[in-house]
């Protein structure tokens, strides 16, 4: 039982990290869990879906002027709320595709 | 600073500092094993530096020379000064500077042994004396120092050392003199010092003469501009390490002292030490398990994956932490290049590391570092090419992004991406790199052994499975871009080749230990330890509980969707599983594949010996949205007659579609496969569906009212109308159902007002050749008015 569920962890997060780096590239809008918004280029996504952005600027009104001078980001995954993707870019029937496969495996 | 301190305070055998001292000193031993030399400031090392060339000609000097002679005696000196009036003269005073070069040496060692016993007594209570005049003799030795300079060295032999230094002589005096008088004349700075601290009695010597002579120390820099620290400490340490340890000497102990003396005056450490410890700690093996199960245990390595890359410069390392090694201990320090030693090692090694820091990415799966893939062996076909170079000096600091393992489609966007942005602002980021003081940081060694942990990770061994999304959406991606552009253009054909793991199977066994009661937990990354005994039933009949258990119709439809869309997805990927699994294995795939779409079928079916595709079911499904997108996919897959019933189900029960449809409007997801469908019926299915679509009365005017309604009669015109024309002995126009049939349709399409005429996804072609068929002049044109009003209308 435990066992298995240390590989399906692993499967979850391929879902999403897979996803994400489809969207490499991308201009995406990160909302954190302590309510910033920043807008940037997305650069790289790991397992963890830590994510990279470049040429990052604060949405919504400049409530925090001391990104004012940051170019590119690291932010941690776990401290993500959202985050907003352009709608052409993604592929909602693949994504429910994969989805259904990884239940299939957790399942397994 | 500290490290001084520490050095003196080991060398102390008082007992009453032992504790204290075993402390701070394992502490300090942990802040080496923590930050290694580089943790202290450069002062510390710059005067380290100086001390191994000091030292070595220290040796130079046969039994430490005179210096160290002098300065040993002088905890003594200042004990007894302190004391002075309270002690009596010990030896004979002798006036004026009378260079004892020759008597000094044996002054320091044995003479601690022959001369010192009487002021033994008198230690205690000596002890402030001694640090007074051992500071003092260091104050009055400012000038001496100055002027002899940073570079000379005051440890020559006895002799010459005797000239240089004979503020230092002079002060030998009062060891021998004992009284205060004598010196002040000599040394105008003596009434600066204050003899306040000896006077609280006698104070833990070591500890106390160090404090002193360093507070005398300052108090003596102050008003000699000219002298700066490093001198003073140079020469007071040069030394040798026996003026380190002034609360040692004080102790006046004969062999015991001696030798350790000598052992603290041995400069460096053979530098083998270092490259042994250096060695083990890179090559240590984990002690190997009392049992390892398969998947329990990593892959056992010989170099553990925690430890950090060898520094290749190891020799240099060493000469430059050989201060370190002078150290009375053994040395600690771990081989780490201190930040400034390893940033000047860098900015030699590696050339230009524009913004190494997004370098070694976060991103792909699988890896793209080629040391890494040097273990399991993949086939490196797909080897895209080293990243993409740094564009022309416009396009500093270019954003590198590992793209080793993307796809090359994707590599390209971005690419193209960064370019056209990089353009914008290559010019205010031209001097970013050359500034960057975070560049260099790490070896790109390290850099890709951090990525190589990072990368284990990802390693996957079906990568299609694992990574899905992104394989599938770079499929469609290229077939997208074939559809559109021409195939002339080649390089929109390259193929994605990802590096693949070989699949090791591993089948668990839980560890046993003979001979022991219960089960013992032996727990790893990868098998975390068990929380819950549970031991898995399947039970079968749990699914046929759950359909019980399940009233809602809507809830149940959707079940069934989701199950079919699991079979589904397994026969999607037949066709790619099929060329990848080996030869043994095909029949089992292919029966697999044979039982999922049967499965399949009969869940279209509503009772299991039915033969025919049920309506009801297929209606059922196609309520819901979701159903309509898995029949839509469904289709391709089913066998002819049974994609032939399903659409003539589906045209059959257009209204009620239509109607179920209205919110979702997503009927026309169905167009295509349905139309491919068609085009493969018969000429009498053909009829049949065309009849089916007109059903009752009525039913024509709501298809027409549909938009998918009016695509789908498209559809069916239009093939019967190319099965006529090409085929001129086709079998359409056998029964006159065919004809009959385009009549009633061309009557409705007449009557029906156009408002109401749903303008189709998209009008065939031939339509008009058809309608000249069957309708006259007049009623063509109408039909075209009519029809091509629609369409524009749209």
């Amino acid at each position: 039982l435990v066992f298995s569920l240390t590989l399906a962890c692993r499967c979850v997060f391929q879902l999403f990290y897979s996803f994400f780096k489809s969207l490499v590239g991308k201009d995406v809008v990160v909302e954190l869990k302590n309510d910033l918004s920043i807008c940037g280029t997305l650069h790289s996504v790991d397992q963890y879906l830590n994510i990279k952005l470049t040429d990052i600027s604060v949405t919504d009104p400049e409530k925090y002027p001391h990104m004012l001078s940051v170019k590119n980001c690291f932010i941690r995954g776990s401290v993500v709320r959202y985050v907003q993707l352009p709608a052409d870019e993604v592929d909602t029937q693949l994504l429910q595709d994969a989805a259904r496969k990884e239940a299939m495996q957790q399942k397994q | 600073m500290f490290r001084f301190q520490s050095l003196d305070e080991d060398c102390t055998l008082e007992e009453e500092d032992e504790g204290l001292v075993e402390e701070e000193d394992e502490i300090d031993q942990f802040n080496d094993d923590t930050f290694g030399a580089g943790a202290i400031d450069d002062d510390w090392q710059e005067e380290h530096k100086r001390l191994a060339e000091l030292d070595e000609r220290d040796e130079l000097a046969a039994g430490l020379g005179l210096g160290g002679g002098g300065l040993g005696g002088e905890p003594d000196l200042g004990g007894t000064q302190h004391s002075s009036s309270s002690s009596s003269s010990r030896l004979p005073p002798s006036a004026g500077c009378l260079p004892l070069p020759s008597s000094l040496p044996p002054l320091g060692f044995s003479s601690s042994s022959s001369k010192l016993p009487p002021p033994d007594v008198e230690d205690r209570p000596g002890d402030g004396d001694l640090a007074e005049s051992l500071a003092r003799l260091i104050l009055e030795a400012d000038p001496a120092i100055a002027g002899v300079g940073a570079a000379e060295r005051p440890g020559p032999p006895p002799g010459s050392s005797g000239s240089t230094l004979p503020g230092l002589h002079g002060l030998d005096q009062p060891r021998v003199l004992q009284q205060t008088p004598s010196i002040p004349h000599q040394h105008p700075h003596h009434p600066k010092l204050p003899p306040g601290p000896s006077a609280s009695g006698p104070p833990p010597s070591s500890m106390l003469s160090y404090q002193q002579q360093q507070h005398l120390m300052r108090r003596g820099t102050a008003p000699m501009g000219q002298v700066n620290s490093h001198s003073i400490w140079e020469n007071s340490m040069g030394f040798g390490p026996v003026s380190v340890t002034p609360g040692l000497v004080t102790h006046m102990e004969d062999s015991p002292l001696m030798s350790i003396i000598k052992e603290v005056g041995l400069p460096k450490r053979p530098p083998q030490g270092r490259n042994d410890e250096g060695r083990d700690l890179s090559e240590r093996v984990p002690p190997p398990r009392a049992s390892s199960p398969v998947i329990g245990s990593p892959p056992v390595r010989a170099v553990p994956i925690g430890t950090p890359p060898k520094q290749p410069m190891s020799h240099a390392l060493n000469h430059q932490n050989s201060p370190l090694c002078r150290g009375p201990f053994p040395p600690r320090v771990g081989p780490v290049l201190s930040q400034i030693q390893r940033a000047q090692l860098l900015n030699s090694q590696v050339a230009g590391f524009p913004r190494g820091g997004p370098g070694p990415p976060l991103l792909p799966g699988g890896g793209g570092f080629r040391p890494f893939f040097g273990g399991p062996p993949p086939p490196h076909g797909h080897r895209m090419g080293p990243p993409p170079p740094h564009g022309p000096p416009n396009h500093t600091p270019p954003i590198r992004h590992n793209t080793t393992h993307l796809h090359p489609q994707h590599r390209r966007m971005l690419t193209q991406r960064m370019q056209s942005r990089g353009g914008d602002r290559g010019r205010t980021g031209g001097d970013r790199r050359s500034r960057d003081p975070y560049s260099n940081l790490m070896t790109q060694k390290e850099k890709e052994w951090v990525t190589k942990i990072q990368m284990m990770q990802l390693q996957s061994t079906d990568p299609y499975l694992d990574d899905y999304y992104y394989q599938n959406y770079y499929e469609k991606m290229e077939k997208r871009q074939e559809r559109e552009r021409d195939s002339s253009k080649k390089e929109h054909t390259t193929k994605l080749i990802t590096p693949q793991v070989a699949k090791v199977e591993h089948t668990y066994r839980p560890v046993q230990f003979a001979g022991s009661l219960g089960k013992l937990t032996v727990s790893s990354v990868n098998n975390p330890r068990k929380m819950i005994d549970a031991v898995v039933t399947t039970r079968t009949d749990d699914e046929e509980k759950r359909e019980k258990q399940v009233w809602n119709k809507r809830r149940q439809i959707l079940y069934t969707v989701e199950k079919m869309y699991s079979l589904l997805l397994e026969v999607q990927d037949f066709e790619k599983r099929f060329v990848q699994t080996p030869e043994e294995d095909r029949d089992a795939l292919v029966e697999q594949h044979k039982t999922n779409t049967e499965q399949l079928c009969s869940s279209l079916r509503e009772k299991e010996w039915d033969d025919r595709v049920s309506d009801e079911q297929c209606v059922m499904i196609m309520s819901v949205r979701k159903g309509k997108r898995l029949i839509s996919r469904l289709l391709p897959f089913l066998p002819s007659p049974q994609a032939a019933a399903v659409v003539m189900a589906i045209a059959r029960n257009l209204p009620a579609l239509a109607k179920k449809d209205k919110q979702d409007q997503v009927l026309c997801w169905l167009v295509e496969p349905v139309s491919t469908v068609i085009q493969s019926l018969s000429s009498s299915s053909l009829t049949d569906l065309l009849q089916e679509l007109q059903g009752n009365e009525g039913q024509l005017a709501t298809v027409l009212h549909n938009k998918f309604g009016v695509t789908l009669l498209y559809l069916i015109l239009s093939e019967g109308e190319r099965m006529q024309s090409s085929d001129p002995n086709c079998q359409l126009m056998d029964d006159n159902r065919w004809t009959e049939l385009v009549f009633s349709v061309t009557r409705e399409l007449l009557s029906v007002p156009s408002s109401s005429l749903s303008p189709p996804l998209f009008t065939p072609p031939n339509l008009l050749s058809l309608f000249s068929r069957y309708v006259d002049r007049q009623r063509l044109e109408l039909l075209q008015d009519k029809l091509q009003m629609s369409t524009l209308s749209r």
